[in-house]
């Protein structure tokens, strides 16, 4: 067996090497060494394991569901929401992709499912997502605190509908391309870029409504 | 600075947020018990219901028979009737 390293950072394997997954999946160099290992064992039954696979990748999903709700009971309940559906959906994941990215997809149709669950829902309109607005103070970009920023942003897109929402989401939080929104969603690419200005002229028209630029002091 | 030049500015620095921890993992192993749990229970739940409904097809299949068989013999009595004179 060659032993070709893709990535010198983690042991991952050869990229020649195809081997017989426990579930007659064949997996391939994207894969980690130790996750794998801990897959096939979760697979099996192995409890310890999927624990294991939980710790390691719990912080970016928590991260990724932290941009569908600010509010930590929420977000912890979507966590493990995404790790049980991750665990009962094991044997389908054929390794053609780093598990995380496999969970950053179940993690990003569970947050929309959430939007989407909320949308119906009879709307009480949180006042607090706009006091957030009411209370920005004038500061340079580097002096303004991230959670603050992701909060004034976050009760922006709250405005958008859920489709809107989630590309911005995905573009503004998480540095996402058209291709790979598409990816996560199932969607097709025309749909995400139609969608997506679309969802900018709506965040234009609410920013400039809102005055944000001059309630930061950014209008220099 | 135009809106969406401000709000990729915004979104640059919001990326910068820390994010809590919860530590799921324990949670999680415990909803996946009860969720197995659960499915196990289904499983003869689901067969007992398979079964039931055979039964109940066979049970109806035999009805309809039984019932031809019960009414063939009384048309067969009161098909000729309006035909005939009563008076």
């Amino acid at each position: 067996m060659g032993s070709q390293m893709t990535n010198a950072g983690c042991q991952c394997w050869p990229v020649d090497g195809t081997i017989e997954s426990p579930g007659a999946i064949l997996y391939n160099t994207f894969v980690e060494n130790t996750d794998w290992a801990d897959v096939a064992a979760s697979v099996r039954g192995d409890d310890e394991a999927y624990g294991r696979l939980v710790q390691r990748y719990e912080k970016p999903i928590t991260g990724l569901l932290w941009r569908f709700t600010r509010d930590p009971t929420q977000c912890e309940e979507l966590v493990q929401q995404v790790f049980v559906e991750a665990y009962f959906s094991l044997k389908t994941y054929r390794g053609d992709a780093p598990l995380l990215h496999w969970l950053r997809k179940i993690a990003t149709r569970t947050g929309y499912r959430f939007w989407r669950e909320k949308a119906k829902e009879p709307q009480e309109t949180s006042l607090s997502e706009f006091d957030v607005l009411e209370e920005i103070e004038a500061a340079e970009e580097d002096r303004i605190d991230p959670a603050e920023a992701a909060m004034v942003l976050q009760s922006l897109l709250s405005r958008l509908p859920p489709d809107d929402r989630l590309v911005l989401t995905l573009m503004y939080f998480e540095e996402c391309g058209t291709q790979e929104v598409a990816e996560r969603m199932g969607w097709t690419r025309a749909k995400v870029k139609t969608q997506a200005l679309r969802a900018r002229r709506k965040m234009k028209e609410i920013a400039e409504r809102e005055h944000l630029l001059e309630r930061l002091g950014w209008t220099l | 600075m135009d809106a969406l030049e401000g709000l990729a500015k915004l979104a640059r620095r919001a990326r910068e947020e820390s994010t809590p921890v919860f530590g799921v993992s324990e949670a999680v192993r415990l909803r996946i018990l009860s969720e197995r749990t659960e499915t196990v229970t289904l499983i003869p739940l689901g067969l007992f219901g398979g079964l039931s409904a055979l039964a109940a097809s066979v049970i109806m299949v035999l009805a309809i028979q039984f019932w031809n068989y019960m009414t063939s013999p009384v048309m067969e009595l009161v098909a000729p009737l309006p035909e005939i004179r009563l008076w």
